[in-house]
């Protein structure tokens, strides 16, 4: 009978609190690299983009304040979801260099991956929190709460899908092209442009299984209308990270031992 | 006598040739009920050996004979199909390292990412910074983005990271081949320091007097099998015979 092989490693406690923070830190000066004060720009740009956006919907949509801030929240909400899992998607196949060389969980570079969409987005969620202070609407504490928690659960899905797609990237190696076509048709398929009460009712459920769709929804609603959604809807946001987060770790689980030999 | 820290059992190896795997979305949908023989390669087959504490071992084989993927499954990089490796203590893998750089970093940058893949914390790589630079010569360079390296400066440079992030078990594949004569000076002394310390040792080299220099007894791979394993001096000739039966084998006949 032949045993199922495992390597077997007893070793101290590594150091993967090293690793997150020089994978973060050198992910973040390459995307800024060559650029004039990298770290200025990483922090102008989100902050640029809200005054240009704001300046032109201000001038288009002038008859309908709230929807120019609808308007920004989801196209903010959804640039973060196709950058991070377009880069979750292809960590793996990216880091494969690191990968190859020593023994280490590779889902820390899947997870890692997200950092520089997590980082404009929540120098985003500054800008328009400190905006929305400004024009005498600012958000209760309860609101920022409920808002950071939304983009946590938001965060999880991400790291689900990453964790499952980073994998099968290495057997599927168009992926990304499919993934890319979702994204693309995605973005009409959650009420950024649109509100969402054009669509019937009974389509709504449909709707929010699409992850942008609910987290674009109740952020909109906290932080710009000053309404809380029911406790239900928050049980249908958890229970839709919890089951893309679970199903991603188990996908991951299953193929990770075999990245290295696609790599 | 002293304590096994790796023991392979009956280790085999198959890669799938990926010209034969189906390998996107659409070469799935469009395969869907086609069935497709996959051609499959034995890299190794039912290899065991052992390594004790503070052993120096060596590996010999041909190009293609297994000794790289061995290696990788000793660290832990590929799982093995079948068989068993219990590895005991931390290693430290030396394998690959002249490629995979982040080309946009500059020294300083890919000596913290390759380190802490190696298990150094960061407090530990910043105090040993200047000495890695050091081992490599590349103290002029180590603001320079990888990316204007040569290849050989880049293997000085990963040798010397790998070289200091040694924790027990030391797993080096061609590693005197790299670099000009001081370079594999220092690294020839580095690894009879590490010898010295208690450090396990497996050396992977094609290079006879490597393996007999540097090692307590040696391996010999050949088609993913143990062909043979004895004193380190032994499997080298050993080698160098069968490298001679292939050369006279390939030479035609005079008449």
């Amino acid at each position: 009978m032949v045993s199922v092989a495992i390597t077997r490693i007893r070793q101290g406690h590594a150091p993967f609190a090293g690793l997150v923070w020089t994978l973060i830190r050198t992910d973040f000066k390459t995307r800024y690299h060559g650029t004039i004060g990298g770290f200025v720009w990483a922090l102008l740009k989100p902050l640029t983009m809200f005054l240009v956006l704001l300046a032109v919907f201000s001038y288009v949509f002038a008859s309908d304040p709230q929807y120019k801030l609808d308007l920004i929240i989801g196209l903010f909400v959804y640039e973060f979801f196709q950058e991070s899992t377009k880069a979750g998607l292809l960590s793996i196949r990216a880091k494969g260099y690191l990968l190859t060389k020593a023994r280490f969980p590779s889902w820390i570079v899947v997870v890692t991956s997200a950092s520089n969409a997590v980082i404009t987005f929540g120098l985003f969620s500054v800008v328009l929190v400190m905006f929305l202070a400004l024009t005498h609407r600012a958000p209760s504490v309860t609101a920022v709460a409920l808002y950071t928690i939304y983009q946590v659960l938001f965060f999880a899905i991400v790291a689900g899908f990453s964790l499952a797609a980073s994998v099968l990237f290495m057997r599927y190696r168009d992926l990304n092209q499919v993934w890319e076509v979702v994204t693309h048709a995605g973005f009409f398929v959650a009420p950024i442009i649109y509100p969402i009460g054009i669509v019937p009712e009974r389509m709504h459920p449909y709707l929010y299984v699409w992850p942008p769709t609910p987290v674009i929804l109740f952020s909109r609603s906290v932080l710009v209308d000053g309404h809380v959604p029911s406790v239900f809807a928050h049980l249908l946001l958890l229970a839709e990270a919890a089951i893309v987060l679970g199903a991603g770790a188990m996908i991951y689980r299953a193929r990770a031992p075999r990245v290295a030999d696609e790599l | 006598m002293r304590h096994i820290v790796i023991q392979a059992a009956a280790v085999s190896k198959m890669f799938t040739i990926p010209s034969s795997r189906r390998e996107t979305v659409r070469e799935h949908a469009l395969d869907l009920f086609r069935r497709r023989r996959l051609e499959r390669l034995r890299v190794l087959e039912s290899v065991s050996f052992e390594l004790r504490q503070g052993e120096s071992v060596g590996l010999m084989g041909r190009n293609g004979s297994g000794k790289s993927t061995l290696l990788k499954i000793i660290a832990g990089i590929y799982p093995a199909d079948s068989g068993r490796v219990d590895v005991h203590a931390a290693v430290t893998p030396i394998l690959e390292l002249g490629v995979g750089w982040n080309p946009d970093l500059d020294a300083i940058d890919n000596i913290e990412l390759l380190g802490t893949v190696m298990g150094m914390t960061l407090k530990e790589l910043r105090g040993a910074t200047s000495e890695i630079l050091a081992f490599a010569e590349l103290e002029k360079f180590a603001h320079l983005e990888l990316r204007h390296y040569s290849s050989g400066m880049a293997a000085r440079l990963a040798y010397a990271v790998a070289f200091r992030a040694v924790r027990e078990i030391l797993i080096l594949d061609e590693v005197f081949a790299v670099g000009d004569a001081g370079f594999k000076e220092r690294c020839q002394q580095r690894y009879r320091d590490l010898h010295h310390a208690g450090h396990s040792m497996l050396l992977v080299s094609h290079e006879p007097r490597t393996i007999a220099a540097f090692c307590d007894r040696a391996l010999l791979l050949e088609g993913g099998r143990i062909v043979f394993a004895g004193p380190a001096e032994t499997v080298a000739n050993r080698y160098l015979e069968l490298l001679t039966e292939d050369s006279s084998a390939a030479q035609p006949q005079i008449r």
